[in-house]
């Protein structure tokens, strides 16, 4: 209670401290945050993985599988018929084979209604189970491959169905599941899957109507567990488990580590973001070799697009990855080891079989720098929430300031400007809130305004869109001249302190779904945040114009693009610069549809979340830089 | 002016009727903040199905209006077309929120008065105020605290019925000063339905004692008696309806021995899950005392002076510790907030709070997402946010309360706030 009556927790030493260190303070935060960040790759922060969950018993069944002779038979007839028919998935022989082994075979059917242009895509899945002979069929474990035709820009998957078939028969003989197998061939990469899943629950995850995934004719039990091979060759040398699912959810780390012992007890060389394990003797080298793999999941966990199929599984409480294979560089696949890789599939199956419960044990929340060290969420989050607790303290000075000139300019004008200059003019303040808000909601429903326009002027659905969207910039960054508005200082300083308080709130409510998205958003606003100078009757001085360039460097699309372009400096690094920026250009209008599709087909929310929150924010911002402070 | 209050009338129902008409209605009124096992139209339509078929809804688990609610609910459901049910609902909240702005303007000029009574005694303060413009601005911001309160406009899109237990309770606050009659009405349906709200009539026998000192006693006896005569005919109309007391269990022993811990923004749910089987007689004692016994007397006596404030306090304290909560009762009491505007200067927590229950409102929807869906958090995550949730409220009503005896302190002894040139604080130790 002492919090409660005690007067001097209201504005005694500390606040003092803070008015006076305000600065300081938020930037000592905000630095502090990062270099935690940067210390949690150091060996030392970081912990060892362990198996959490006892009922896995993992290596402890007698391998009996042998699937290399098999395997190999299913591959040369699999790419002989895929030769037959090029561009399809060759339904027929894979049903086939399915239906020899004595699986329930079924097919399933979905059709993509194309969002903005009316186009229709079909696609078929087929799956066989296995029931389970010791249990009603309550419970099942997803053995699932997405198949690619032969000229598919990805990289083949055909040793992985053939490994799949392979794996089929042999489940097939055996007395032990307690769980039904699901063994599921999917076409159109994630958008089979996302059908698939769709259809299993009996659900629509995206819009309705865009992805149409009907209904499926047979059923096993409630999906456990899912691993998705993609095996590229039959001489695997080294195998990738990727993780880092739609909107950056993570399967629970007992799967990982599975996985990855696995795949080390049978001899094959485990990575993560396509990283070996590398121990370096120098402490710096090895430091910065473990925090660039930190940071590549992190980058690729902001983003929210699954790394593979295993991704869409997670949103329905299924604990998923994906084991992608590759072979050796320069290597010509002469003789398979799928014994290996067999055993390892086996054995990751078997012992999800003898799982008593869902996954719950280990932790859902965490990163990797490594295959076989991580850091949890008690130790990661510090960093977000020292960045945070400066957007907090630098709001709360602003607010006990404007208490405290309140309280002065009482003593001041006691009679007659009492009454009015009493408080804060609310109408002001809440309008301009709820416009920006307004704003927010409305550009990230404004797709389908703008390409309805486009295809009356005959633009193609990426053009309008990406013109739409440098109109709606524009139109943004022009607003405040525009209507050259005076506003109130108090005004001004109390919108400040609500839009920081929401930026705060935002970037905690994301960071619990994917913390890379909030931390990197957090590395990049704020410390712009801390510089906005907001005082009575400010002058645009040279200052004030650098910080009002770099502020529109933030408006969320301008800061997409200088991302994208910057990545496809990167990536095209040999190139003429006039040819990167017209690959970056195009990359950018690929990208502003491609994150539109993926939140109406998938309900990946980084579009809108980014507009629907970010944007008010800066745009509350923008205005207040802007215009005349009385 | 009347403009000004006509549209935000006007706004307030179109916010409301778009919301009811979208596509997130559903998931509003699904939302376990907005719906509990007490309030939910879901269960009032399943209870006045039942009672048609002739069965006795409160057999079973699902049906916790009163008698009296589910002949109005039955009449409604039977005869009202959707559009009007919507109109119902956004008219109920309009019309709750013109009782609140008429309770505001009451308690303003109340206030008002009292205040030149002390200036007179104290020769201190000598400000010119404009008295109507200060009865003005309580009345339009109250109403417009609750037309446009988010929690408010939930659980009005919610279709909940705690969107007609708040007409109530309007009604009791209007009626505090101005008719026993109705004053007794609206307490004792509150009472029939939801229990806790016995206590306001509290604040009204203050009001009774303050406004005539002559038949004091006469005057209470009177008002006691009125209350008897009514709750007791509403039981008789109860049994009338329901012709058995079946209906008593499922009401009032079903506030009183929380059997559905389903989560909601409360502390019951997560402690009587934990809580070993046979301490929950004990704990279940100490938490109803806490809510209904405990701050009664003590309040009382406290704020006799100031019954309006009294009764805020106890609607805060039974939105904060009551068995079933849900933010609709938040809202109300929320709303009412501006009646202290001249509290304001004196309170410390208004930026610790708000951050606090902003936080909460976004927060909890996140977490219960993870918890229920994706399956990666627990029960505990939510629990810590409607922790969090009620530590915010009690922090709002604690230093409401403070604020206010330093009002009054800063009144009797004319506060002059400079001491030899500094600013002197107030210490409450």
């Amino acid at each position: 209670m002492g919090l409660l009556t005690d007067p001097r927790a209201g504005s005694g030493k500390i606040i003092k401290f803070l008015l006076k260190w305000e600065r300081p303070l938020c930037f000592f935060l905000y630095i502090s945050g990062i270099v935690w960040i940067l210390l949690l790759a150091l060996p030392i922060f970081n912990d060892n993985t362990y198996f959490s969950e006892n009922a896995l018993l993992p290596g402890l069944v007698t391998k009996e599988s042998n699937l290399e002779q098999t395997t190999k038979q299913y591959y040369t007839h699999l790419i002989n018929e895929m030769k037959r028919y090029p561009d399809v998935m060759p339904y027929a022989w894979l049903a086939a084979k399915l239906n020899q082994l004595h699986l329930d075979v079924f097919t399933h059917n979905f059709t993509l209604i194309y969002p903005f242009q009316e186009q229709q895509f079909t696609g078929q899945n087929i799956y066989g189970i296995i029931r389970a002979p010791r249990a009603a069929s309550t419970e099942a474990i997803v053995v699932s491959v997405p198949f690619r035709p032969i000229h598919s820009i990805y990289l083949d998957t055909a040793p992985s169905i053939a490994l799949l078939l392979a794996f089929a028969k042999f489940c097939r003989k055996q007395k032990y599941w307690a769980k039904d197998i699901i063994f599921l061939i999917t076409e159109h990469e994630q958008l089979g899957i996302q059908a698939w899943l769709d259809a299993y629950h009996g659900v629509t995850s995206g819009n309705g109507g865009v992805l149409i995934s009907g209904d499926l004719p047979g059923r096993a039990g409630s999906i456990q567990t899912a691993i998705n091979l993609e095996l590229h060759s039959m001489k695997i040398a080294s195998i990738d488990v990727k993780i880092e699912g739609l909107n950056g959810r993570l399967p629970n780390l007992d799967l990982f580590n599975l996985a990855q012992n696995m795949i080390a007890k049978e001899g094959i060389r485990q990575s993560f973001q396509r990283r070996f394990d590398v121990k370096y003797k120098n402490k710096f080298k090895n430091w910065w070799y473990h925090f660039n793999t930190l940071l590549m999941m992190i980058t690729s966990q902001a983003t929210g697009i699954p790394t593979g199929n295993h991704g869409l599984f997670h949103r329905f409480g299924i604990e998923a990855i994906t084991l992608e294979g590759f072979e050796k560089p320069g290597q010509q696949s002469s003789d398979g080891n799928f014994y290996q890789v067999g055993r390892i599939v086996e054995s990751i199956v078997r012992s999800l079989n003898n799982l008593l419960e869902r996954f719950h044990q280990s932790y859902f929340f965490y990163l990797l720098p490594s295959t076989d060290t991580y850091i949890s969420i008690g130790l990661y989050i510090r960093s977000l929430i020292l960045i945070i607790g400066g957007i907090f303290v630098k709001a709360f000075s602003m607010w006990q300031r404007l208490q405290v000139s309140a309280s002065t300019e009482d003593k001041k004008n006691t009679v007659v400007k009492q009454s009015k200059d009493d408080g804060f003019d609310i109408g002001v303040i809440t309008s301009e809130i709820l416009w920006a808000h307004i704003c927010g909601v409305a550009i990230a429903t404004s797709p389908f305004a703008l390409t309805y326009v486009g295809k009356k002027m005959d633009f193609r659905t990426e053009d309008s869109i990406y013109f739409g969207f440098v109109a709606i910039t524009i139109l943004t960054l022009m607003w405040p001249f525009y209507s050259r508005r005076q506003i109130k200082y108090k005004n001004a300083a109390l919108i400040c302190v609500i839009a920081l308080v929401e930026l705060g709130t935002v970037l905690m409510c994301i960071a619990m779904h994917n913390f890379s998205l909030a931390l990197l958003a957090a590395v990049i606003y704020v410390p712009h945040v801390f510089i906005l100078p907001i005082m009575p009757k400010q002058n645009f001085t040279k200052f004030h114009r650098m910080l009002s360039f770099g502020w529109i460097s933030l408006h969320p699309f301008m800061i997409a693009s200088l991302i994208i372009m910057c990545y496809t400096y990167v990536n095209f690094s040999s190139d003429s610069l006039p040819l990167i920026l017209f690959r970056g250009y195009r990359a950018i209008k690929q990208a502003f549809v491609f994150s539109i599709m993926d939140s109406m087909i998938y309900g990946n929310w980084l579009y809108n979340v980014t507009i629907s929150t970010m944007f008010p924010i800066w745009f509350l911002f923008w205005n207040i830089l802007c215009s005349n402070i009385l | 002016m009347k403009k000004q209050w006509l549209s935000n009338f006007i706004l307030a129902g179109i916010i409301r009727f778009l919301l009811m008409n979208s596509e997130y209605q559903k998931v509003i009124s699904d939302r376990v903040e907005v719906s509990t096992s007490l309030n939910s139209w879901k269960r009032v339509t399943e209870g006045v199905y039942l009672y048609n078929c002739g069965i006795d809804p409160y057999t079973g688990d699902l049906f916790h209006e009163t008698p009296i609610g589910l002949y109005v609910f039955n009449f409604i459901q039977q005869h009202l077309s959707q559009w009007i049910l919507f109109c119902l609902f956004v008219f109920t909240d309009l019309l709750t929120a013109v009782f609140l702005g008429l309770t505001a303007k009451q308690y303003a000029t109340e206030l008002v008065s009292k205040q030149k009574v002390e200036e007179k005694l104290c020769n201190e303060n000598k400000e010119t105020r404009n008295d109507a413009s200060i009865v003005y601005t309580s009345m339009m911001y109250v109403s417009a605290g609750y037309l446009f309160n988010p929690y408010i406009i939930l659980n009005c899109v919610g279709h909940t019925t705690t969107v007609f237990t708040n007409l109530l309770y309007s009604i009791a606050l209007v009626s505090m000063t101005r008719s026993i009659f109705w004053n007794c009405l609206s307490i004792s349906l509150l009472t029939l339905q939801g229990l806790y709200p016995v206590s306001l009539i509290m604040p009204a026998i203050i009001y009774i004692t303050h406004s005539n000192s002559v038949k004091r006693k006469r005057n209470i006896i009177n008002y006691v008696m009125v209350f008897a005569s009514i709750i007791t005919t509403l039981f008789g109309i109860s049994y009338y309806i329901m012709g058995s007391w079946s209906f008593l269990w499922s009401t009032l022993g079903f506030i009183l021995t929380v059997p559905d811990l389903r989560p909601n923004v409360g502390l019951y749910w997560y402690f009587f899950t934990e809580v070993f089987e046979h301490f929950r007689w004990l704990f279940i004692a100490s938490f109803q005392i806490n809510v209904s016994l405990l701050y009664i007397v003590p309040l009382a006596l406290r704020l006799r002076h100031d019954p309006m404030l009294l009764a805020f306090s106890y609607l805060a304290v039974t939105a904060i510790f009551k068995s079933y909560p849900c933010i609709g009762d938040v809202g109300f009491y929320m709303s009412l907030l501006p009646l202290w505007k001249h509290l304001f200067q004196y309170t410390q927590q208004g930026f610790i709070v708000g951050c606090f229950m902003l936080f909460c409102t976004v927060f909890a929807p996140t977490v219960w997402y993870q918890w229920i869906y994706s399956r990666s958090a627990n029960a505990n995550f939510y629990f810590g946010v409607t922790l969090a949730f009620a530590i915010a409220q009690i922090f709002l009503l604690t230093d409401i309360l403070f604020a206010s005896v330093k009002h009054e302190f800063a009144v009797r002894h004319g506060i002059n706030k400079d001491i030899s040139g500094n600013t002197a604080k107030l210490l409450l130790e």
